[in-house]
Parts: C-alpha cells; sequence; structure tokens
C-alpha cells in the first residue's frame, strides 16, 4: 500500500510538475522570474494580456487550429468509414494485404514526407490556405482511422447485415441506418485521435503556412519563442502554453475513455 | 461494388504516402538545388555517391539510433511499471489514468520549448533547485552529453503514457484465472509475473516497440525546437539534416536523398524487429 502510494505520487510529480512550471511562469514577471530570491510579489496577468493583444491576438491561433482539427476530422471520418466498411467485404486475401500496407503507413514516421507534400502544396497552390491543410491530414489520419473502424465493423454481429439486406435497404441505407449508429464509439475514438494529431501537428503546417494571421498553434507558440535570439520571452510563451494546452486538457478530461479506446484497439484487435 | 467504396480513402493515401515517395525516388537522381536554380537535372548517381562519403549523415545517423534506442528502452521500463500500477484495482486509478495522458496529449513542439526553459542556464528551475542546494549551476544546453539527454528525457515524458496504455491493453487480456491457476500451483506473485505476464504481454510490447521506434527515428519538432540540432549538430538527426538540406541548404535533391537514406535504415530494422520476433516466438513454441 505504502509503495503504491510512493509510486503514485512520483507518476504525479512527473507528470505535472513541467505542466506546474509553465502555469507558474506565466503568471510571474519578467524581473522576478530572473531574481535569485523570487518573494511573494512579482504575480501578474500582463503576459496574458500581451499575447492577446498582440498582432494578430492569440486567440486566432486557437481557433485556426479548431478549424483545421475539425476539417480533418470530419475528412477524415468522410473518407475511413465507407472505406472501412468496404474493406470489410472483400476477398480474406485483398483484406490482409490492405491491411498490412495500413499498418505500415500508421507506423510511418510521416515527417519524411514534408518535402514531396510542399512541393504538392506549391504546384496546386495550397499553401496558406488553412483548409488545406487537412488533406494531408486526412491522408495521415487514414490508416489508423481505417484500421480502428475496420476492427469496429468487423465485430458486429453478421446477422446484422443479413436482416437488414432481407428489409430490403441498399448498401448505402444499411450502412447510414444500421450500421453508422452501431459503430458511432469507434468513430468518437477515431474522431478525437484525428483531432489531436491535426492540432499538435508541426512539420507540415511549419512549411505550409508563414502569413502570421494563418498559424496553427504549435507554429504560433514555436514563433513567439523564436522571435528573439538571445532571450526568449518565456512568460509570453508560456501564458500561450497555457491558453493551448487548456482546450486539450478539457478534451482529455471529458474524454479519456474514448481515447485510450482508440489508442488500445488497435493493439487488441 | 464494395471496392468503390474504399477508392476515395485509398486515392488520398497513394497520393500522400505513395507520390511522395517514388518522387524522392526521382530526385535522388537529380541535382535540384540553387546551383541549378531550384531546377531539376539529372545527376547520375551523385547524390547518393555523395551520402555514403558523408560524414554529417553516418553521424546523425548513429545520432538518431543513440536517441531512438536509448528512448524507446527506457518508455518500454517505465510504461511496463505504469502500466502494473493502473493495472491493479484502487480508487482513483482513472483519474490518474487521465493526468498520466497529458503529456501526450500536448504538442510536441509546445513542450520542447516548455523543456528548454526548465533547463535555462541559470534561471530555469533546475538551476535553481541545485543553487538552493549550494551547487553551482549547470549548462545542461551547452555541453552534448547533457543536451542529447534533455531530448531523450522530453521524448521520455511524452511518450511513456502511450507505451504505458498499449501495455495496459494487454494486461488486460490476459484471462485471470491463469494466476489463480498459477497461485494454486504454489506460483509465488514474482515467478507469475516472469512466467505469465512479460510473455503473454510480448505482442503488446513488440507493437509498442515497432511504433515508438520508426517515431523516434523521425524525430524532428522535438530537436528542431529544443536544440536546433546543437550544441555543434551533436543533436542532429536525420529527419532535421534533410529538413535543413532543403529549407536551409536549398539543396531538394541531396535532401530528398537523405530522406530515402533514413527509410531504407527504418527498413532495415523493421525486418531485423520482425525476425527477432518470429526468432522469440519460434524459440517458444
Amino acid at each position: 500500500m505504502r509503495f503504491r502510494r510512493l509510486a503514485v505520487l512520483m507518476v504525479l510529480l512527473w507528470s505535472l510538475l513541467p505542466l506546474l512550471w509553465q502555469l507558474y511562469t506565466s503568471l510571474r514577471t519578467g524581473s522576478a522570474l530572473i531574481s535569485p530570491q523570487p518573494g511573494l510579489s512579482g504575480w501578474t496577468l500582463d503576459n496574458y494580456r500581451q499575447i492577446l493583444s498582440g498582432d494578430p491576438p492569440f486567440w486566432r491561433f486557437l481557433l485556426n487550429s479548431t478549424v483545421v482539427g475539425l476539417a480533418s476530422t470530419a475528412l477524415t471520418l468522410l473518407l475511413a468509414i465507407p472505406c472501412a466498411y468496404g474493406l470489410q467485404r472483400q476477398p480474406a486475401r485483398t483484406r490482409a494485404l490492405l491491411s498490412g500496407a495500413l499498418l505500415a503507413a500508421a507506423v510511418f514516421p510521416y515527417v519524411l514526407l514534408f518535402l514531396a507534400l510542399l512541393e504538392l502544396a506549391r504546384r496546386f497552390g495550397l499553401a496558406n490556405h488553412l483548409l488545406a491543410l487537412s488533406l494531408p491530414y486526412a491522408g495521415l489520419s487514414l490508416p489508423l482511422a481505417v484500421l480502428l473502424l475496420g476492427a469496429a465493423f468487423r465485430d458486429l454481429p453478421p446477422e446484422l447485415e443479413e436482416s437488414a439486406l432481407l428489409e430490403g435497404l441498399n448498401t448505402w441505407q444499411r450502412l447510414r441506418w444500421v450500421l453508422l449508429p452501431l459503430i458511432a464509439p469507434a468513430s468518437a475514438s477515431t474522431g478525437l485521435l484525428v483531432f489531436l494529431f491535426s492540432w499538435n501537428e508541426y512539420p507540415i503546417a511549419l512549411t505550409w503556412i508563414s502569413r502570421q494571421e494563418l498559424l496553427t498553434l504549435p507554429i504560433a507558440i514555436a514563433r513567439i519563442a523564436g522571435s528573439s535570439v538571445y532571450t526568449v520571452p518565456y512568460g509570453a510563451f508560456a501564458a500561450a502554453t497555457v491558453l493551448g494546452s487548456l482546450p486539450l486538457l478539457a478534451l482529455v478530461v471529458i474524454f479519456q475513455k474514448p481515447i485510450v479506446a482508440g489508442l488500445t484497439q488497435g493493439a487488441v484487435k | 461494388m464494395t471496392l468503390l467504396l474504399t477508392l476515395p480513402a485509398l486515392l488520398l493515401l497513394a497520393l500522400v504516402f505513395a507520390v511522395p515517395l517514388l518522387r524522392y525516388g526521382w530526385l535522388s537522381f537529380h541535382a535540384d538545388s540553387v546551383i541549378t536554380g531550384l531546377q531539376p537535372l539529372p545527376n547520375g548517381g551523385a547524390n547518393w555517391l555523395r551520402l555514403i562519403e558523408d560524414e554529417r549523415f553516418w553521424q546523425d545517423t548513429v545520432q538518431t539510433l543513440r536517441f531512438a534506442g536509448l528512448s524507446v528502452a527506457l518508455e518500454l521500463l517505465l510504461g511496463l511499471a505504469l502500466a502494473l500500477l493502473l493495472h491493479q484495482s484502487w480508487r482513483g486509478r482513472t483519474a490518474l489514468r487521465t493526468i498520466t495522458l497529458l503529456p501526450w496529449a500536448l504538442p510536441t513542439a509546445v513542450m520542447a520549448l516548455g523543456w528548454r526553459w526548465i533547463f535555462n542556464d541559470p534561471y530555469g528551475p533546475i538551476n535553481g533547485l541545485l543553487q538552493v542546494l549550494g551547487q553551482p549551476a549547470l549548462p545542461f544546453l551547452s555541453s552534448p552529453a547533457s543536451t542529447w539527454l534533455v531530448v531523450v528525457l522530453a521524448d521520455v515524458w511524452k511518450t511513456t503514457p502511450f507505451v504505458a496504455l498499449l501495455l495496459l491493453a494487454g494486461l488486460q487480456s490476459i484471462p485471470t484465472d491463469l494466476y489463480e491457476a498459477f497461485a494454486l500451483e504454489g506460483g509465488t506473485p514474482a515467478q507469475a509475473l516472469r512466467r505469465i505476464t512479460l510473455p503473454l504481454l510480448l505482442p503488446y510490447a513488440f507493437l509498442a516497440v515497432l511504433f515508438r521506434l520508426a517515431q523516434a527515428l523521425g524525430v524532428f519538432d522535438l530537436v528542431q525546437i529544443l536544440t536546433g540540432g546543437g550544441p555543434a549538430g551533436s543533436t542532429e538527426t536525420l529527419a532535421l539534416y534533410s529538413y535543413l538540406s532543403a529549407m536551409r541548404f536549398l539543396d531538394f535533391g541531396y535532401s530528398a536523398t537523405v530522406m530515402l537514406g533514413m527509410f531504407v535504415l527504418l527498413l532495415g530494422l523493421t525486418a531485423v524487429l520482425l525476425l527477432g520476433r518470429r526468432l522469440l516466438a519460434g524459440g517458444r513454441a
């Protein structure tokens, strides 16, 4: 018992201290941060005021990331659900082959693709278009999404679709009215993972977007810190981190179960 | 007919995964840089010859492998400990699971800066603590060895929860009557861990290692922001090198070659892993 309590305490400190340090930094004045004996004074909201009144104001980046995240999630599900369903209807060998390819793509370190994707963006005029980011994001999310949703379709009893077939429902009707409601939990898990991925994605957003008012959150925060070579404005950066992390913290706390289900489902199936 | 349903997704997948790799194959046999006016000109195997003789490429290969090896090993160990802790039934374990998930959910790019601040010399909290203890401040991010360890720490901090969750799913898949039977036969808990838990966990651990190793070999955000590859290139990874080749040196042909070199490395390691799993499975059967 005592050992477990100690272990839990260590896990809590390990997970939370770096985050709490950001919160602390964001609430301190610059001079309090570099003073050797930080006293009780020196607390401030100036760091938040500074980034919220910046040009563009910080909420703009939150909005950008939300828009990209939602668009990528919608596009991924729109493509992945029919694909996963269609995949289950293929002969075993085709299915195994495609599943293997999808697994390889899901594991692939996608940063390797950035240069060719940037070339494509330039050729088709997609650079500096916020919504265009959802194309690579959906493409990169598809392998995992199709695998997760495929597993969900496979778990449904086959009699279900047979009886729907007897009722005279066509493929679209079966998918929309019978199967879709039943794979809603898997769709939610998948959607959450895609949203988190899009929200956090760095190399593609870094190379596709250069206009300040279109930056997504990670790039905007990295730019705040990179604005000066010698001294990073850590107070403003920490405030940006706190504001940029709050939506994610809320998502994780509210949707812990489906997120964990999505992360582990791939391994269990 | 149902194959048609898969087509839109497969097309986008081909565009995002296959087209880039084919394009790199083509680019790697072309000079495409400032010197050629950013126009691709065929140059035979010059890029590949350069790659083989490029000390920076090999140094980065060693550094990338070293980073990936140590990070994944630590993540596996800590992840197993965390999974065992989360697997026991006690009040508050759901809350702890949520909290451990937080580091995984935050953007790598953002926390990379956070770590730079935490290890700042002399104002970061670690050095603050050292000074309170009467020790001199340490320039963590100016010496190659400690910078490397900070990068590993940041990666371990972020991805251990992911490994732990995979292993936890594995633990939950082991039927409890297996343990009961083992205890009835007079086995101790420590023996049960070694004889039941670890062998049955192996497929999950394998999957976690496969996924994490591939991701760690491609590490980019973390090093680009936390260290920029420094000091003196000591934390530069292959992904960062190929990024710099393209975006700073504007040498697209060579950047593509570096990426393909990394791809070959990745394929080789995956083959070794798959072979290792087969040998391990064969040894037990």
